[in-house]
Order: C-alpha cells, then sequence, then structure tokens
C-alpha cells in the first residue's frame, strides 16, 4: 500500500531542494557569531563538505528505488533495530520541526508585533504548514517554483539596492579568525541548512523519473549555496563589524535601503520572502515526521496524523524559554548531537547495505 | 481557557475522526486518539503552568554534561 498517491517532477524536486535550503537564510546568524566576516569562506567549505554527504545520500535513497527512510532502515537493519533508528530520525525531525516554529514566532514578535502572543504565531504558521501537508507533497513542491523564485530576486533586488553602501574592505583581514573557531562555524552551517538534506530520502521515491534525481539535488544544492554566498556576502559588506553583533544581520542590512527617501523600509516585504522558504522547509520535515510515523505504525494513510502532530509542535515549541538558550542549543551542541544522524548513520548504512547485497535481494523479493 | 482548549480539540475530533469510522480505518483512528490524547494531556498542563521538559535542553545535557563534547 503506498502511502504517497502524489508524484513529483525532477524541476520540482530541484526547487523544493533549493527553497529547503534557502528556508534557513535567517538562522544564518548562529554561525556569523562564530566566525565573523569569514562567513562566505565558511558558507562555502560547508556547502563543498556537504556534496560527499549528499552523495551518500542519494546512493542511499536510489539503492532502494520506492522506498523511503524508513523502509531502507528496515532493510538494513532489520525490523526491530530498523524500527528503532526509524524512530529515533523521527524523533529528530520532529524536534527540527518545533525548533522551527519557536524562531519563527521569536523572529515575528522580536522585528514586527512585539505585544502579540508568540503563541498566534506559531498556530498560523503550523496551520498553514498543516494544510500544505494534508493537501500532499505534490502541492507543495508544486508551489516551491514560486517561493524559491520570490526569495532568490528578494536577495539579489536587496543586494542590487544596496550597492552604494558596500565596502568590501569590510571583508579584508581574510582568515583573521582562528583555525578552530572557523571549524566551528563551518560545522554549524553544515548541521542546519546543509546536512538537513537528508530529510529528501523521504521525498525521493516519490520523484517519478529516479535517472534526474542526482543532478536536480545538485543543482537545487547549488541555487541555495549561491543565494546563501549572496545573503552572506551582502551583510557583511554592508554592516561590517556591526553585523556579529546584530540579532538577525539580513534584517538590519535591509533597513539601511534607502532609495531618494521613496524606497525604504522594505524590511517586511524582505521577512517575508524569507519566511515563504521557511514554510517550505518546515512542510518539509512535518511531511517526513507523519508520513514515518504511519509508515512506522503501517498506517493506510498518513492524513489523520497531521493535525496532532502540530499541536505536540506548537506544545513543544512552547517550552523553549529564551532565544539566548534557543541560540546557545543551536551553535553550540546541535551540531555535535546531529552528527550521528547526518554523517554516522547513513555511511554506516551504506556500508551494510554494500556488505550485505541488500538490493539484489529485495529485487527477487519484489519479483 | 481550559474550554476553550477542549472546544478546540472537539473541533479537530469532529472534524477528523467521522471520516475515519467511515472508511473504517480503525488502525488510523487508535493511532489518532493517542497523539491527540497525548497533546490534549501537553497543552491541559501547559494551562496549568507546568513545564514541559525542552528538547533543547535535553540536547544541552546530552552533549554538555554528560559527554562533554560541545564546543566553547
Amino acid at each position: 500500500m503506498k502511502l504517497e498517491k502524489g508524484e513529483l517532477s525532477s524541476t520540482q524536486l530541484m526547487f523544493l531542494v533549493a527553497g529547503f535550503i534557502q528556508g534557513s537564510l535567517l538562522t544564518l546568524s548562529f554561525s556569523k557569531e562564530v566566525v565573523k566576516h569569514d562567513i562566505w569562506i565558511a558558507a562555502i567549505a560547508s556547502f563543498l563538505l556537504n556534496l560527499p554527504l549528499a552523495f551518500v545520500y542519494l546512493t542511499l535513497a536510489l539503492k532502494f528505488p520506492g522506498q523511503n527512510l524508513i523502509q531502507i532502515n528496515d532493510n538494513i537493519f532489520g525490523p526491530y533495530l530498523g524500527k528503532l533508528v526509524s524512530l529515533q530520525y523521527i524523533c529528530l525531525f520532529f524536534m527540527i520541526i518545533a525548533a522551527n516554529l519557536w524562531f519563527v514566532g521569536d523572529f515575528i514578535i522580536t522585528f514586527f508585533m512585539p505585544e502579540t502572543p508568540i503563541l498566534v504565531v506559531m498556530i498560523m504558521f503550523t496551520f498553514i504548514c498543516a494544510w500544505a501537508v494534508r493537501a500532499g507533497i505534490e502541492v507543495f513542491a508544486r508551489m516551491s517554483f514560486l517561493l524559491v523564485l520570490m526569495t532568490s530576486l528578494t536577495a539579489l533586488i536587496t543586494f542590487a539596492l544596496l550597492l552604494k553602501d558596500t565596502k568590501f574592505s569590510y571583508f579584508l583581514p581574510i582568515f583573521e579568525v582562528p583555525i578552530y573557531d572557523f571549524l566551528h562555524g563551518t560545522h554549524i552551517l553544515m548541521a542546519i541548512p546543509f546536512n538537513e538534506v537528508f530529510v529528501f530520502t523521504m521525498v525521493i521515491p516519490y520523484v517519478n523519473k529516479l535517472k534526474q534525481v542526482k543532478s536536480s539535488v545538485l543543482y537545487g544544492l547549488i541555487i541555495g549555496g549561491i543565494t546563501f554566498l549572496i545573503v552572506v556576502i551582502r551583510n557583511t559588506a554592508v554592516l561590517g563589524p556591526i553585523s556579529n553583533i546584530v540579532t538577525s544581520p539580513s534584517m538590519e542590512t535591509v533597513r539601511l535601503i534607502d532609495i531618494g527617501k521613496i524606497i525604504s523600509r522594505l524590511e517586511a516585504i524582505v521577512a517575508i520572502a524569507f519566511l515563504v522558504t521557511m514554510f517550505l522547509k518546515v512542510a518539509v520535515f512535518y511531511y517526513a515526521t507523519v508520513l514515518g510515523i504511519a509508515q512506522l505504525l503501517k498506517l493506510r494513510s498518513y492524513v489523520p496524523l497531521v493535525i496532532p502532530i502540530g499541536i505536540l509542535g506548537i506544545i513543544i515549541a512552547l517550552s523553549y524559554e529564551s532565544s539566548i538558550q534557543f541560540i546557545y542549543t543551536a551553535t553550540n551542541t546541535y551540531p555535535i548531537f546531529s552528527l550521528p544522524f547526518y554523517v554516522v548513520l547513513p555511511v554506516l548504512s551504506l556500508l551494510i547495505a554494500k556488505l550485505r547485497k541488500l538490493p539484489k535481494q529485495k529485487e527477487r523479493k519484489a519479483q | 481557557m481550559i474550554f476553550l482548549l477542549m472546544s478546540v480539540f472537539i473541533i479537530i475530533v469532529l472534524f477528523e475522526a467521522p471520516n475515519l469510522v467511515r472508511n473504517k480505518h480503525w488502525r488510523e483512528l487508535v493511532v489518532f486518539s493517542i497523539l491527540l490524547l497525548l497533546a490534549f494531556t501537553l497543552a491541559l498542563l501547559q494551562t496549568y503552568g507546568v513545564r514541559i521538559p525542552n528538547p533543547g535542553k535535553l540536547i544541552d545535557f546530552l552533549v554538555r554534561d554528560l559527554l562533554h563534547l560541545n564546543y566553547e
């Protein structure tokens, strides 16, 4: 019994990956505090370091065509250990949903609606995500093209409008930060947007042409990475040393746009454009969690689980206390915590699959 | 507050459950009820002011206090 009836084309997958990476544009400040103005090198380094890992994820997903992460785990680790591994992944995805919901709520109440309770923002955001997930992966994948276009254009246009304020001498002492801090910043950038591409092992089985999956994920990563680079360069070149202190460098940068006193105060538009891809990211994680639970418990449909998981996500998100605690976790402990999920387990599964020669047996069974 | 919470959950049940019963998706109904019950309990506790355990703190405890692997 197939849980998902929709199908993706490879172009839609490409834009979904791009939007997914762009969804982390607002969380760039985590790494910014550590690597300071060298963040553009860290962004390039994390992108390049992520490529072999992305290759591992894709090989794993394509080794078992038509099976998602839960089924792959069942095949590789056996029915009991596999269920345990899958449960850990579902918990990780669920925690990422809660963290992102809290981040969105905190962002909105910090910059736009300081008097509004954070719960209201979270409920509205979750409602949209739940609606999209209920409609199925095909719907928000089809929409992703527009959203990615919106975010990329916003990044480019704000860069163009700020060209007169840029000062490239802010970059100048290259590699001023110690190598330890540089590795730390690169690791944060890897853990928060780039390695999260792993979640697409839940989506790839529903792509119609499996041959083009590799190239479309790669192009998506490149689009996302270039947007990252543009935003990072813009923030550093405009703000300079201030950008290491402020809460959200993107917002502060865009606030400076002032063309003849007519085009000014554009930050609301930019915030919308960035939140829109954040929605895409949360929706993908939401979908992966719900589909994972449905697959784990062998249900016939994942739709009834969407609303309970959304409510649970809001409840867990409300248990965050302050943005300081959130940023501490995201910069200092989360990268280490996510290492086994994004690096150790996928490589280990691929090795075990190679050693046990698994896909061949599966084909015989299927025939 | 509690009345509001209960009415929201009742609306969700009325929105979701009839379809499941009509299609005889009993297994889905059980999982749905368990998850919704869990959510209701946690939300009720939260309205009474009980602190729900936070995953961020859990990660902090695991990585910093147990394994001592965190970045400075």
